[in-house]
């Protein structure tokens, strides 16, 4: 009787996860479900945010041919922190107020969405679904545009005076899913059909929230979320990160967690309700935010079958959740020096270490807040089963202008431990370190990587470098000159069976490819 | 013709602009008497609002730093200080100050907020260059005026670039460094190890000495002993070891006497172009 009602229940939470997703599965959800390995569509490529390809024409064999095939220069802007999207042969690049439509096989432009004013804040990229991008403008409005044209289908301004950030909107279920920091981070949801706005989670506890006596009487501040999230469709479930808490460097007035900053959370995208969250940094002074991107796997762990969630968080730790409930499963360093922290507990709940918020004077901390890695993202490759990101080594000094709540701070590199970037692959199951590249010259964080199915990981540095380097070993195998920082991450696509490398640098973007008529 | 007549008076007005522009810059600028004065005036009528050094107080924003004060051209700030800021506790100080006193607190600003060319320091500037030729042996690595080594900054623009205090650190600190303000986030900083001793050891067995002038992951660049650059691709080289102590002396005050060392802080901070007012060129 027991096991027969367990097995009812079984049955009837599968048919309730799997109903929503089931009755809207139309070719335009499913151009996002299962992507065409030409097209990436969206800000991580895929809903589990592995930007991972599975085309293979570039492999670790002939990579060293690789060749710059075009760039486009996108007059007026700079410090280019935008993700193009690729759909059957045309790029979409995105600002605030502005979206390109280029030939991606020639980086000749076919038509250009211009609205007023013109911006260069940093905006990282748009949504396509059902032949519709997603646009978000500086003065917080989300638009529909037709992605033959640039027409604008609908505008409509966002609910209750949010400011939009520059995270890349999501389509998820049929919604699209913005997010934002002022007046405090907030996540939202538009209908993709008609625009028509649907919910606001915010990482504020509510009225009657235990999580309200997290901030020792103080009123919940802060907490910004303005990096795109990944997906779950079986669970229907977004993973985003959240920010740090306000006051951001002095923490005295908010004693406790302070929930939900420095997290992870998983909502549902229709109703905006929070299944669970997972809290990385507890009483963050130094802006370790959650917001590096959520990396989805199915995989037996510790003999168990997992969906897990993987984050290489800000604060030096590499963590392995599992994302149908948050349960914590494990945390390993990926930097050498940590000292924010005394140590992280059974439950991954990490003890704060005393001395180090920030001081008149200047307090040194490892990581520094620059972030042992940062918002530009990591790439999962399911065929060497690795974890590859940007890391930065080196410790940070932090200083404050007084002890007044909204006092002026600064950070800098602290000149006994000097920050150098890396991109290290870590075995994704057990965090370990297989090898490390070092970007010379690259000081901190700069772009994310992608990786593909040829053996190869497309690794642009901050400082204007871009090399592919061998999956397997790390070696670099080729390389080239931008010329320019590089602080955005990059995309892999396919025209006529030729694969291509993007990556926005500076106000450019650039296409690599193997020569015309090279063979596969 | 009728075209051209009228290109030719667009030609005066905006050379008549210009020429009022440069007429109105204030003659005190540069001059250590009276930006002397000028921070005598600040401090009795301008630190209880603007706090001490033009760095905020508590009723008024910053002068010298922030991004309000990067907006404002010195005429602005002298416009500012002499009509003031209606619908503020900001008042028209024109009638308040005598004229010279405005000028030598706009002039003091300047210097605050300009590079060392701005506000030069005291001293026998020729008693200087002959020490930066000579007993100082500081142009044995830098240059100034096509003179000197290559090993080290050229310094021709020195007080065009660095504030005096920075000058100074860099002659009497040991390994300083200059950083970013920090902030949000740091989209580059100098690199921490150009100008460092570079040795570099080829695999045909040649070996370079010199300081390092940039590398990547794929290639060196260093200026050698010889004052020679020689470029590397990486896999060229068989050992590469830069040294984390820079050859620049940080006890040049210990080394001179305290009238040499003034001296040669009087040739330094004279030496470039400032960037204050940009020129509006011939075109």
């Amino acid at each position: 009787m027991k096991k027969s009602k367990s097995l009812a229940l079984f049955a009837v939470l599968l048919l309730g996860l799997c109903a929503p997703v089931l009755a809207q599965n139309t070719p335009a959800d499913q151009a996002l479900l299962r992507p065409d390995p030409a097209n990436w569509p969206s800000y991580s490529g895929s809903y589990d945010s592995r930007r991972f390809s599975a085309l293979k024409q570039v492999t670790a064999a002939n990579a060293h041919q690789l060749q710059a095939k075009w760039v486009y220069h996108m007059a007026g802007m700079k410090d280019l922190e935008t993700v193009p999207l690729v759909m059957n042969g045309v790029m979409y690049i995105s600002q605030f107020n502005r979206l390109d439509a280029i030939d991606a096989r020639s980086g000749n432009l076919i038509w250009k969405y211009q609205r007023n004013p013109v911006s260069t804040a940093w905006q990282r990229g748009t949504a396509f679904y059902n032949n519709r991008l997603y646009l978000v403008t500086s003065d917080s409005h989300l638009l529909a545009l037709d992605a033959r044209n640039g027409a604008v289908i609908w505008d409509v301004k966002s609910d209750g005076g949010n400011v939009l950030a520059g995270g890349a909107p999501l389509i998820a279920h049929g919604k699209v899913i913005v997010s934002g920091n002022r007046p405090n981070g907030f996540i939202q949801a538009y209908d993709a059909q008609s625009g028509k706005y649907l919910w606001t989670w915010s990482p504020i506890p509510k009225q009657g929230d235990p999580a309200l006596a997290s901030w020792g009487g103080a009123k919940p501040e802060g907490m910004p979320i303005w990096v795109s999230g990944s997906y779950d469709p079986e669970q229907n479930l977004i993973f985003y990160g959240t920010g740090q808490p306000e006051p951001q460097w002095v923490g005295k007035q908010r004693s406790g967690d302070d929930l939900y900053s420095d997290s992870i959370v998983a909502l549902s995208p229709d109703t905006g309700q929070m299944k669970w969250y997972f809290q990385n940094t507890p009483h963050d002074t130094h802006d370790y935010d959650s917001l590096e991107m959520p990396v989805l796997l199915d995989a037996t762990y510790k003999g168990q079958p997992r969906k897990l969630l993987l984050q290489a968080n800000r604060n030096g730790y590499y963590y392995v959740l599992d994302r149908t409930t948050g349960k914590y499963l494990a945390a390993t360093p990926f930097v050498s020096k940590i000292d924010w922290t005394t140590g992280i507990d059974a439950n991954g709940k990490a003890t704060v270490a005393p001395g180090h918020d920030p001081t008149v004077k200047g307090s040194v901390t490892c990581p520094s807040t620059a972030g042992a890695t940062n918002w530009p993202s990591p790439t999962y490759d399911p065929q060497t089963g690795y974890f590859y990101l940007w890391i930065a080594e080196g410790c940070g000094i932090n200083t404050v202008a007084s002890s007044a709540p909204a006092a002026g701070t600064g950070y800098a590199e602290s000149p006994n431990a000097p920050w150098q970037a890396y991109v290290i692959a870590l075995d994704a199951l057990t965090g370990k370190k297989i090898w490390s590249y070092q970007g010379v010259r690259s000081n901190h964080y700069g772009p994310g990587l992608v990786s593909s199915a040829g053996g190869i990981v497309f690794a642009p540095e901050q400082f204007g470098q871009v090399s592919l380097l061998d999956a397997k070993t790390g070696k670099p195998l080729w390389h080239f000159n931008t010329g320019d920082l590089i602080t955005a991450s990059p995309i892999t696509y396919g025209v006529d069976g030729q694969q291509y490398f993007a990556i926005a640098s500076n106000s450019n973007i650039f296409a690599f490819g193997l020569p015309d008529g090279a063979k596969p | 013709m009728k075209r051209g007549a009228i290109i030719a008076i667009l030609l005066l007005a905006a050379s008549g602009a210009a020429l009022a522009q440069r007429q109105q810059a204030n003659p005190d600028f540069g001059k250590p008497e009276a930006i002397a004065a000028g921070a005598q005036v600040y401090a009795q009528t301008c630190t209880a609002c603007h706090g001490p050094g033009g760095g905020a107080g508590e009723i008024a924003p910053a002068i010298v730093s922030g991004e309000q004060a990067d907006r404002r051209n010195d005429a602005q700030i002298l416009a500012t200080i002499r009509t003031g800021v209606p619908g503020t506790p900001m008042p028209a100080f024109t009638g308040k100050l005598s004229e010279d006193d405005i000028l030598h607190v706009s002039a003091y600003l300047h210097a605050l907020r300009g590079t060392a060319i701005d506000n030069p320091s005291p001293g026998n500037e020729a008693a200087g260059e002959a020490i930066f030729f000579g007993k100082g042996q500081c142009s044995n690595c830098h240059m100034i005026n096509g003179k000197g080594g290559v090993t080290a900054p050229n310094l021709g623009n020195i007080a065009g670039d660095r504030k005096t205090a920075s000058i100074m650190d860099a002659l009497t600190k040991p390994e300083h460094h200059i950083y970013g303000d920090g902030g949000s986030h740091l989209l580059s900083l100098p690199p921490m190890d150009t100008w460092l001793p570079a040795h570099i050891t080829t695999k045909q067995g040649k070996t370079y000495d010199g300081v390092l002038m940039n590398q990547d992951s794929y290639s060196v660049q260093i200026m050698g002993d010889d004052q020679q650059l020689h470029l590397f691709d990486r896999s060229q080289i068989s050992k590469f070891v830069v040294d984390p102590k820079s050859k620049m002396p940080t006890d040049v005050d210990k080394r001179l006497s305290p009238d040499e060392f003034r001296d040669l802080m009087a040739f330094l901070t004279r030496q470039g172009r400032t960037a204050q007012t940009a020129d509006a060129g011939d075109n």
